[in-house]
């Protein structure tokens, strides 16, 4: 899969795990950060929820937090991850 | 014991932000489910977490907590069934997963003091908190809490409320123990087909509580509760209050809700009553929920500041007098609860 | 007061436990999750059959929760030697506190709501409320009853509650206390937020992994000092607060605001300063938010942090239960003029300093402080003093 494609593909999927429903794909930027007042605005429960996301549809499993901690960035840190570690 | 200052109301009718109850909708196969507000001034963030009965109690809220500025000494909730879709839309995952890599969201929010706790995040609010879950005395017990606040501090004010939500679920259980009705109801009908169970309903309601007289909407004067399935305790509790208040009721709002077993609770209360009291009913408006209630203490508040009742809710036209209003009201035939208004 | 939770069944088993050092936190058996095997959790020591034939309960719609509030409501009303027509009478008020009620049964509820399942006994047991409408009817109350659930600092609530009302004349006597039980759904929900231990819980170490979720319930009787006159007589409710953290729906701030205000409160609503509390009967839960949080607070109040420990090393977290139950402790620190040791501590958290009690001491402890701390932000404290 090209990274553009699944960066589209991981927005959608974080509006609808995240129920951010006053967000397109399109609002949401490749650096735009997940965390803090200035990006997405998520919480440490949203990081909990991102690591289901990220076992159920790319088969990796975090068991530290800590390892969310530096992936859960934005999208292109993301799209980074999965690239290298999905196994579907 | 305390004055209400402000109180909001979002209902299955149109009560949010200003009511207009002359013309009413009916049940939809047998729910009467609110009105939801456009929730501006609602952190979008804060909102996409919340379940329907936070929302309508932050919405019901949000316009006291602007009014009342971060000046709010306690956040003090009834609930009987706050959390309980999410409860079971966790439960789902827990299920389908089988215990495996599920999400935490729904669990969270699951709680029932959800709706105070986010209350406190929206207004930042750091002061008494908490959430009475005690089924059909649950808003009853939050205005006793704040009740003895206000004696405990005097010059203080409460954010109260009571709230409750028909989800999914509650309602299958409910309907699944005979609580609703199977045929079709109308709000023309709803106290005349003489058979067991009623019609679903929710709201939000949220009061300011403070032992301020001036510019007051209304004073709650006694709350009382009891549980018990003799009728003999519910009418002793009834006098024990006309004598202790004085009995000058100018108007019984009987909780009433068609269900044919409970009739003679309310017949009873009825009957202990002046001949010249005028009756009136407010269930076919909101629906039966736990903390129905507090939509009741809304409905006073409106009719002791309007000095009108809708025709709808009129069972017996007696005094025309708008000063004291008793509620009466009875939850599975097991909970029971008086509160006493009177004008400010 | 009565108590049972997974180190006994009885005050008394309870007090020989946690001067003993014996913990409650180990394999579940028979229980209807995957993580019974997995993971360590405190369960009470007495089937759900068990304990219906013991306190002669047949109602099929009774739950576990129902019956360990039972249990320790029992041993308490007993303890006070409250007659059948003092426990009936109107001034007799039943506070109580669950954060499960009947979602103990969560295979049950799950079907029940999903499939119509008619002839289940449980359809109106599932709410917390439950667990109380049932106790009112079992042992005919007819003073005032109330329900609270303000997550896991729930109990300490309803001893607060049941502590007003008395003041304010709304009752003469207050049963106050709460009752949880394991939960399938509460283990996978803890599970989920990654805050249960894979190992037995170490509260305030440096590597703490985490909470064990416990079960349990506790209730006191209160009453007013003049009413109580030449009865048996633990300690005194001296002082209470109920703040909010308003931070995170699921964890403390860094700081412990929350905290550090119902500590604050709870000091000013008993007269008492700081450097008066003898003995601290933490919340710590042993997750890595919750024992920071608290230290940080205890700091904040205290110029020197008073000996301080946390019995969910013993019971795991109780949830809705464990405010009553760590309130039975903290009196049995009072009366016995003891510390109760946290269990399995190696290393101090190097951020705070902090260590905790690790052996069973006699001390003096005039007033004792316990922390109670839930979901949403919901922050209590109590204060508990001697009498003499």
């Amino acid at each position: 899969m090209e990274t553009a494609v699944l960066k589209e593909q991981l927005k959608k999927q974080l509006i609808e795990f995240l129920n951010l429903t006053d967000l397109k794909p399109e609002d949401i930027k490749d650096d735009a950060p997940f965390f803090g007042d200035d990006g997405l605005g998520l919480d440490s429960i949203d990081s909990l929820e991102l690591i289901v996301l990220l076992h159920r549809e790319y088969g990796i499993s975090i068991k530290d937090p800590k390892i969310g901690r530096k992936v859960l960035v934005d999208i292109n840190t993301l799209a980074a991850f999965i690239e290298e570690n999905r196994t579907k | 014991m305390f004055y209400i200052q402000q109180i909001q109301c979002i209902s299955p009718q149109q009560t949010f932000p200003q009511a207009s109850l002359d013309t009413l909708l009916d049940p939809v196969n047998n729910k009467l489910n609110v009105i939801e507000p456009s929730y501006d001034g609602v952190p979008r963030n804060a909102l996409r977490r919340m379940s329907k009965s936070v929302r309508i109690g932050v919405g019901a809220a949000l316009p006291i907590i602007k009014n009342t500025g971060t000046h709010i000494d306690g956040i003090i909730i009834g609930t009987a069934n706050g959390g309980m879709e999410d409860s079971i839309v966790f439960l789902k995952q827990v299920i389908e997963f089988e215990e495996g890599v599920i999400t935490p969201g729904h669990f969270v929010q699951s709680t029932a003091n959800a709706t105070a706790a986010q209350l406190s995040l929206v207004s930042a609010n750091k002061n008494y908190n908490i959430t009475h879950v005690h089924r059909g005395h649950a808003f009853e017990l939050a205005l006793i809490d704040a009740a003895m606040q206000l004696r405990e501090n005097a010059d203080s004010n409460y954010l109260v409320g009571g709230v409750d939500e028909i989800s999914v679920y509650n309602y299958k259980l409910d309907e699944l123990d005979n609580w609703y009705k199977p045929a079709p109801v109308t709000a023309g009908n709803f106290y005349t087909q003489n058979t067991p169970g009623s019609v679903a309903g929710e709201a939000a309601v949220m009061l300011l509580a403070t032992n301020d007289s001036a510019n007051a909407i209304a004073a709650v004067i006694d709350i009382v509760t009891l549980h018990t399935t003799d009728i003999a305790d519910v009418q002793l509790a009834l006098q024990n209050i006309l004598a202790k208040h004085g009995d000058t009721i100018d108007i019984f709002l009987s909780g009433e809700n068609g269900d044919n077993r409970f009739d003679t609770f309310y017949t009873a209360v009825e009957n202990e009553l002046n001949n010249d009291v005028t009756v009136a009913r407010f269930k076919h408006i909101c629906g039966e929920y736990p903390t129905a209630t507090s939509f009741a203490l809304w409905f006073a508040c409106e009719l002791l500041s309007t000095s009108h009742i809708p025709a709808h809710a009129v069972k017996k036209q007696g005094s025309s007098s708008f000063k004291n209003v008793l509620i009466y009201n009875v939850h599975k035939g097991v909970q029971h609860s008086f509160i006493l208004v009177r004008e400010s | 007061m009565g108590v049972i939770s997974a180190i006994g069944n009885t005050v008394a088993e309870n007090h020989s436990a946690l001067i003993n050092g014996s913990c409650g936190i180990g394999q579940l058996q028979d229980f209807p999750s995957k993580y019974a095997g997995e993971l360590p959790f405190a369960a009470v020591k007495l089937s759900t059959e068990k304990l219906k034939q013991i306190l002669g309960v047949t109602d099929p719609s009774v739950t576990r929760t129902t019956l360990l509030a039972m249990a320790a409501f029992t041993e308490a009303i007993q303890d006070a030697a409250l007659a059948a027509a003092t426990l009936s009478s109107l001034g007799t008020a039943l506070i109580g506190a669950s954060t499960v009620g009947g979602m103990c049964l969560a295979d049950e509820l799950y079907r029940d709501a999903n499939e119509s399942y008619k002839e289940s006994p449980y359809l109106s047991s599932y709410d917390c409320a439950s667990v109380f409408l049932y106790m009112q009817k079992h042992y005919q109350l007819r003073g005032l009853i109330n329900t609270i659930n303000t997550a896991c600092s729930s109990s300490a609530n309803a001893i607060m509650y049941g502590a007003r009302l008395i003041q304010n004349g709304l009752a003469i006597k207050a049963i106050v206390g709460g009752a949880d039980s394991l939960s399938k759904f509460t283990i996978n929900g803890f599970h989920a937020l990654h805050i249960l231990s894979p190992e037995i819980c170490t509260p305030f170490d440096e590597n703490r992994q985490g909470l064990n979720l416990g079960e349990g319930a506790a209730f006191l009787v209160l009453e007013k000092a003049e009413d109580a006159a030449g009865k048996k007589i633990y300690a005194e409710v001296k002082g209470y607060c109920n703040t909010t953290d308003a931070f995170h729906p699921s964890s403390l701030s860094d700081n412990g605001d929350g905290p550090y205000l119902a500590m604050q409160g709870a000091l000013a609503s008993a007269k008492l300063h700081a450097a008066d509390i003898d003995f601290i009967n933490a919340h710590g839960t042993g997750t890595e938010n919750n024992d920071l949080a608290e230290s940080r607070a205890m700091q904040r109040i205290f110029d020197h942090v008073p000996p301080f420990s946390s019995t969910k090393s013993f019971t795991g977290h109780t949830l809705g239960a464990a405010g009553a139950i760590e309130a039975v402790y903290s009196i049995l620190n009072i009366i016995n003029g003891e510390t109760h040791p946290t269990l399995h501590f190696n290393n101090t958290i190097p951020d705070t300093g902090l260590t905790p009690v690790t052996t069973h001491q006699s001390i003096k402890a005039k007033h004792v402080m316990s922390n109670s701390f839930g979901f949403g932000g919901n922050c209590s404290s109590l204060i508990f003093s001697s009498v003499s």
